[in-house]
């Protein structure tokens, strides 16, 4: 209720109070003020007012505003696009790195071995799993690999002297 | 005898080429115009020139009138603009042409661009006036002396009831407040 009363703190009879103490004070009734023009002025106004219409319709008045509200600031506005246009500068262009980019920035070999077989490039691979002697192979592993993909005939050719003996004890038969 | 013609169908004669209708309006607003205007700015010459600027731009711009308000109150609206708009004005002007001079001669005024003999002659509710706000001043003259409701000042001043009441009412304020005081200050002139 209260903030209702601040926000519109004048009712009409709190007007009227007021306005009725204002006259009072002012001695004066609300109205126009004592000190007026007289009728000449009044008569004299409009012509001079009609003259002043006058002069801003006149056609050299009506180019002149045009000029001012038209003209000059659409002058201005072309003048001022096509020297920001002639002094642009774009920006720095944030391009797309190249597939072909990016592989120049790799070591040969990691790029060698990319093209050779996609799949290998697998990033937790490291040189330190990679054993020291994943080349040498047991005679049993050579053995189970030409029994698989090579002939009979060319593992026997292989052995020496003494591996065919070798071979018959270990499988338990006698040279003959 | 002939019935006196609308605001509306001068405009519209005006519209269809007859200068003479804008006289007729000019005839039957300026001396409204006028003290409007005389109370916002405060000056004859001031509000002379308003009136006349007042009425160019309502005839330059009648074709862009709809309407929609009185004609009395769209012009209104241009000479309360064109009256706050010399005010400022003069706001600027005095600012830069502050002299120490005229502070001294003028030193409780908050419009020092007002001349002495001006201050001699006006009243104190004048002088009161002139040191309200703008938009106080403006809801003022318009309430106090036009009489006018707070829907047609709202027109006017595209301002909402509720605001305009909040003006008025600080602007009777301050006004009695300064109307006590040259009262007390006369008496006192008087006794001694």
């Amino acid at each position: 209720m209260k903030m209702k009363e601040e926000k519109n703190p004048l009712t009409d009879e709190a007007e009227r109070e007021l306005v009725g103490e204002l006259k009072n004070l002012a001695g004066e009734p609300a109205g126009q003020a004592r000190r007026g023009p007289q009728d000449p002025y009044w008569a004299n106004l409009i012509v001079r007012t009609n003259d002043r219409i006058d002069r801003a319709t006149s056609p050299r008045a009506l180019s002149i505003s045009w000029a001012a509200r038209v003209a000059i600031p659409g002058v201005v506005a072309i003048v001022s696009f096509l020297v920001a246009l002639h002094y642009y500068v774009p920006g720095d262009v944030q391009t797309q790195a190249s597939v072909t980019d990016v592989l120049r920035t790799l070591p040969v070999s990691s790029v060698d071995s990319l093209l050779v077989d996609p799949s290998r490039a697998d990033p937790s691979l490291s040189v330190a799993d990679v054993a020291p002697d994943v080349f040498v192979f047991s005679s049993d592993q050579i053995a189970d690999y030409l029994s698989t993909h090579g002939s009979v005939r060319a593992a026997i050719d292989g052995l020496n002297d003494r591996e065919p003996s070798d071979l018959l004890t270990a499988l338990g038969s006698d040279d003959n | 005898m002939m019935e006196p013609r609308s605001d509306l169908e001068l405009v519209q004669e005006v519209r269809n080429g007859r200068r003479q209708a804008f006289t007729e309006l000019m005839r039957r607003y300026q001396q409204r115009v006028y003290w409007v205007a005389r109370r916002i700015v405060g000056s004859h010459d001031e509000a002379d020139d308003v009136v006349q600027e007042a009425f160019v731009k309502a005839y330059l711009a009648l074709g862009d009138f709809r309407g929609d308000s009185s004609f009395f109150t769209w012009l209104y609206r241009i000479a309360v603009n064109l009256s706050l708009n010399a005010v400022r004005k003069r706001q600027v002007m005095n600012y830069l042409h502050e002299s120490e001079l005229l502070s001294r001669i003028l030193p409780s005024s908050d419009d020092p661009g007002r001349d002495v003999e001006q201050q001699e002659t006006e009243s104190a509710l004048e002088r009161a006036v002139a040191r309200l706000p703008e938009k106080q001043k403006a809801v003022f003259v318009m309430r106090y002396y036009d009489e006018m409701t707070y829907e047609e000042i709202g027109r006017v001043l595209k301002t909402s009831i509720g605001g305009l009441k909040a003006n008025y009412f600080h602007a009777l304020r301050k006004v009695q407040e300064y109307m006590r005081n040259e009262n007390e200050r006369g008496e006192e002139s008087t006794h001694r």
